[in-house]
């Protein structure tokens, strides 16, 4: 294929040529694209195609299309009241988590920048939680919320005050299960956003110093400004990543109480692996899917312009 | 900075670090203990029994796991680096049609939500016979759109001159990906090493799906093994996995953490 | 260059730490790899050299997974004809999806351990050979197992799988609370009645919290179908499924109301502890004295006896005051063989299983795990008698199985949507907490069940 394109042009006329030497950079970009564009190819785009094609059918009892339905699986879940609860746990668990988490992992990035002694103990122990697994920690949380012996209640109880039914009651359990994905995600922002603070060239802060700019004028003016591509980055994969939250849903509540933590990628694992309705399943995978998109094309058009590249 | 804000900055950090390190603490203590202290829920041990850890490598042939792991974790992350650093450098330094296209399409793919993807990439494993092989485990994540994004992020903030410098210089583009691209970006890449193997390394459905046996499994299904169902959990000896499993990680991510700041301070393009 | 030296020389000292403490690992791994790959040939020829080895998903961990490798060496022990390797999968959610990939074909493992809700499932796959062929084929006497047992895995008189791990629900309650709130506590409730006014007596408060519940359930499916079964309710219409395919859910009958009344009740007077979905947590309070009855597997029984600082007794399950008792449904797995392998792994298979039957192996299984034995005489094995001996309230599990009044109720529901159903459930019982109305809730998920019925119906040839 390759040797064919590269007889034609010496046989051929010039506006060929010129195509040819137009579309050469294009074809270099492609080489260095190829490996990803293969893999994706084959473990992505193909079941996604799939996902699609499903979710226009019924699956029976082995996850093959049966019965083609058209859009009714799109129809059942906009009318289906489980499934707005889902979008509506969702966006709120996507709205509990990114800008807390974002936020408290900046507090703690600010404070691990100074030079201090002894600070590389504080950045191992704030990246700490990149290291601790979905699994273990779900375990270690579902500990801390016990309702009778769980290390929440016992320190509320110290202060007299009434027990919370942390993962039991519908009203606190999508709280709960926050802290712990908050917790869970702090070290991974934590780590991006101190690379992104100490890419900052130093030579700025030195002669806003010699300005005799506060600490907060500084923090406003140039960390912020200069950190903004690292935010932005921080920020969509924070939304992505939130959107997609499933592991510690599956081990602490399991979506209950009364479907509050029932999150939408929980719900298609629910559908795909235990009730093996793969239709529904592939039309819940599509609508996630969409919203995420949209929302993130709507961050880049927005986001994009206020972000300061170098 | 003085005395005052010194303390009051070291204050403040303990105190973070605390709140943030407790969980990790209380499962270590938990390891400890007997069901007994566990059930009571006791925050310090009445001793450091050491039989829960003896039970934990009694019962899985954990350093086999932890062997798996590694090898899975550490080709996952030099493939990554290699896949994403080539596509992230083509788009930012290669003009070509279509380029934001193909990046959005590359971006979206984060998007997907893998449990959908999971079943036909199962099937697809099952076709190409790597069941129970190290390539099912790695392969599928070689690729990932979140790697090039940040790798392409920080591959914009590298000056425009250094580019143009290079071409007059007579460098072609693969010297100047190998010899110019990829050194600058040393932090990127140590952070999209770390983060990948790490995540990696947490993964547990997809490793428990394309495997069948102990020949290439990975520790987070050996942590689930300890878990019951029906019957009691001894959750002393689950803790006492969950803290075999995190030591190698921490470790990694205090070497990956010096190795940063090293880059970072006698960086010569800083 | 010198620095990049420096990470490389920690990056390979790093491997190099995991290397050495995994080299003994490593190198019976690869034997252990030799081994199959040797053996994958031989399966495929017909003329073997040397044991036929065969592969056993399951999806026990913990301390039944401890249980079953030990099972399964003394099988490979007792003869060398065939060995059985136990392959863990992934909880019973998560082995069943990849069964189904590799069902039919010869990758399969030739034995697979299925939750007792998959039992529709499993037989409407075509994945697998009903153990009723071997048995046939034998006239091996499958007269000398539970009864009640082998009931949940038969559909019109042909037993499709070989039944294993085997459990029901009891009733579980602190002896000493019951001294303390003056009641009997060599008696505990029978009925529903019963157990509102024991809760009413064991409930203690102080101030707005409360000390101690009175009653307890885990959030499971599972136990609102036994407590509806008892009374004897259907859980679905055509006989429970087990005459015809099942077309609609019939929980929300008055047996079903009878249960979400109960649980209202003692919820509005505050007698009931609600300790959510996870079988640790519910277990935990209890043994802390946070509750003072509860409903629990029998599979569990033994741990709770062990673990708890006070006198455990073991009650049969309550039924309601109108009704007479009718008995508890069996939960657990069975064992699948599949289809589709080579005739010598079937066999293999079939051995292990009848194997598993003996009264030396069940009594062992019982002992170790709590489950019961699928096989009466295991229980005059001495192991069994010492075991009794020690913590007499096992036998309660047993009297409970065995005084079931066989029926299309106490046989248990058919439908392939069962785990769906039971998410049904959890969803309604937790609204119920939440002060919803039992009527409508059951209603609700009577509903939802239907049109899951609806959707697999659809689809099925």
């Amino acid at each position: 294929m390759k040797l064919a394109l590269h007889d034609t042009p010496n046989l051929s006329l010039n506006p060929k040529t010129s195509l040819w030497k137009q579309t050469q950079k294009a074809r270099v970009a492609f080489l260095y694209l190829l490996p990803s564009i293969l893999l994706f190819s084959v473990f992505i785009f193909y079941p996604m195609f799939k996902t699609i094609y499903l979710s226009f059918f019924l699956t029976d009892q082995q996850g093959e299309a049966a019965l083609f339905v058209g859009l009714d699986n799109y129809q059942d879940l906009l009318t289906s009241q489980s499934f707005h609860k889902s979008i509506k746990a969702t966006l709120l668990f996507v709205l509990y988590t990114v800008p807390a988490g974002i936020i408290i992992a900046l507090f703690l990035a600010l404070m691990a920048n100074e030079k201090l002694r002894g600070i590389g103990f504080f950045r191992v122990i704030y990246s700490s939680t990149m290291g601790i697994s979905v699994a273990a920690s779900s375990v270690v949380w579902l500990f801390l919320f016990h309702p009778s012996t769980g290390m929440f209640n016992r320190v509320l109880n110290l202060f007299g005050i009434a027990e919370i039914q942390w993962l039991l009651d519908p009203d606190w359990a999508l709280f709960s299960v926050s802290v712990s994905t908050i917790w869970l995600n702090l070290g991974f922002s934590f780590l991006i956003i101190l690379g992104g603070l100490q890419n900052i060239d130093e030579h700025l802060y030195e002669s806003a110093r010699i300005d005799g700019a506060s600490y907060w004028y500084q923090l406003r003016r140039i960390t912020i400004p200069m950190l903004s591509p690292t935010l932005f980055f921080i920020i969509t994969i924070s939304l992505i990543n939130s959107f997609q939250t499933f592991g510690q849903i599956d081990i602490l509540t399991k979506g209950g109480p009364s479907e509050s933590t029932n999150l939408i990628v929980y719900s298609i694992y629910k559908d795909a692996f235990i009730n093996y309705q793969f239709g529904t399943a592939s039309a819940q995978a599509v609508v996630l899917f969409i919203c995420v998109l949209l929302l993130t094309i709507l961050q880049f058009k927005l986001g994009e312009k206020k972000v300061h590249y170098q | 900075m003085n005395i005052r804000n010194k303390l009051l900055l070291y204050l403040l950090l303990f105190f973070s670090a605390f709140l943030l390190f407790f969980p990790i603490l209380y499962a270590f203590m938990i390891s400890f203990m007997s069901s007994d202290e566990i059930l009571h829920g006791k925050f310090f041990p009445a001793a450091f029994h050491l039989e829960n850890y003896l039970k934990v490598f009694d019962r899985l042939p954990l350093l086999k796991y932890l062997l798996n792991s590694f090898i899975v974790s550490t080709s996952v992350m030099i493939g990554q680096l290699i896949v994403c650093s080539m596509a992230a450098y083509a788009f930012v330094f290669i003009q070509f049609k279509g380029r934001n296209f193909i990046f959005f399409l590359f971006i979206s793919t984060m998007m997907i939500p893998w449990e959908a993807t999971m079943i036909p990439n199962f099937i697809t494993i099952l076709k190409l016979d790597w069941f129970n092989t190290y390539q099912g485990l790695t392969f599928p994540f070689f690729a990932a759109a979140f790697g090039t994004f940040l790798l392409r992020q920080n591959f914009l903030t590298i000056p425009k001159e250094l580019h143009e410098a290079s071409q007059i210089a007579g460098l072609n583009t693969v010297q100047f990906f190998i010899k110019v691209v990829l050194p600058v970006s040393k932090t990127s890449l140590v952070t999209l090493g770390v983060y990948s193997f790490l995540s990696t390394w947490n993964q547990y459905l997809w490793p428990l799906l394309v495997t069948t046996n102990d020949s290439v499994r990975t520790v987070q299904i050996g942590l689930k093994q300890l878990q019951t169902q029906e019957t009691a959990t001894d959750w002393g000896v689950v803790m006492a996995g969950v803290i075999v499993v995190i030591i190698p990680t921490l470790l990694l991510l205090f070497l990956g953490q010096k190795q940063l700041q090293k880059g970072l301070t006698q960086g010569a393009l800083k | 260059m010198a620095k990049k030296l420096k990470w490389f020389m920690m990056f390979s000292s790093f491997l190099c730490l995991f290397l050495l403490g995994a080299c003994s690992n490593s190198a019976s791994q690869s034997k252990n790899n030799e081994n199959e790959s040797s053996n994958n040939s031989s399966e495929d020829n017909t003329e073997e050299s040397g044991p036929v080895e065969v592969s056993f998903w399951h999806a026990m961990s913990g301390s039944g997974q401890e249980a079953i490798e030990d099972v399964v060496n003394d099988f490979n022990e007792s003869q060398d004809k065939y060995i059985v390797k136990p392959e863990f999968q992934g909880s019973y959610e998560e082995l069943l999806p990849k069964f189904r990939s590799v069902g039919g074909t010869k990758d399969a493992p030739a034995i697979v351990q299925t939750y007792e809700i998959g039992t529709k499932y499993m037989i409407d796959s075509g994945y697998i050979e009903p153990v009723q062929s071997f048995i046939d084929r034998d006239n091996y006497d499958i007269n000398q197992l539970e009864a009640n047992i082998l009931n949940y895995y038969k559909l019109d008189d042909k037993l499709y799988s070989m039944p294993f791990n085997s459990s029901t629900p009891v009733l579980l309650y602190n002896k000493e609370a019951f001294k303390e709130a003056g009641l009997d506590a060599e008696n505990p409730p029978k009925t529903f009645n019963e157990i509102k006014e024991a809760a009413a007596a064991l409930t203690k408060k102080n101030g707005s919290n409360t000390e101690r519940f009175g009653f307890s359930m885990l959030t499971y499916g599972w136990f609102f179908e036994e407590l509806v079964a008892t009374q004897g309710g259907l859980f679905v219409n055509n006989d429970n499924g087990r005459s015809d395919q099942a077309t609609e859910a019939t929980f929300n009958s008055e047996e079903g109301l009878r249960v979400f009344n109960l649980l209202n009740d003692l919820n509005n007077a505050g007698h009931f502890g609600n300790f959510g979905t996870n079988w640790d947590d519910i277990r935990a309070a209890f043994q802390t004295g946070k509750v003072a009855m509860y409903m629990d597997s029998s599979a569990g029984v033994t741990d709770t006896i062990k673990n708890a600082p006070f006198d455990v007794g073991v009650g049969f399950i309550p039924y309601a005051d109108e009704t007479e008792r009718q008995g508890v449904v069996i939960g657990g797995a069975s064992l699948w063989m599949s289809k589709g392998i080579s005739k010598a792994n079937q066999e293999a298979a079939w051995e292990f299983m009848k194997y598993l039957q003996t009264p030396e192996a069940q009594a062992k299984w019982h002992v170790a795990t709590g489950y019961f034995a699928i096989n009466p005489a295991a229980y005059d094995e001495q192991i069994v008698k010492d075991k009794w001996a020690e913590s007499p309230q096992l036998k309660v599990t047993v009297d409970q199985l065995q005084a079931t009044i066989p029926s299309v109720a106490t046989q248990g529901a058919l439908i392939s949507v069962f785990p769906e159903a039971r998410q049904q459930v959890v969803t309604a019982l937790e609204n119920l907490y939440q002060g919803g109305n039992p009527k409508e809730e059951l209603d609700k998920a009577v509903e939802a069940t239907n049109k899951a019925i609806e959707v697999a119906n659809k689809t099925k040839k």
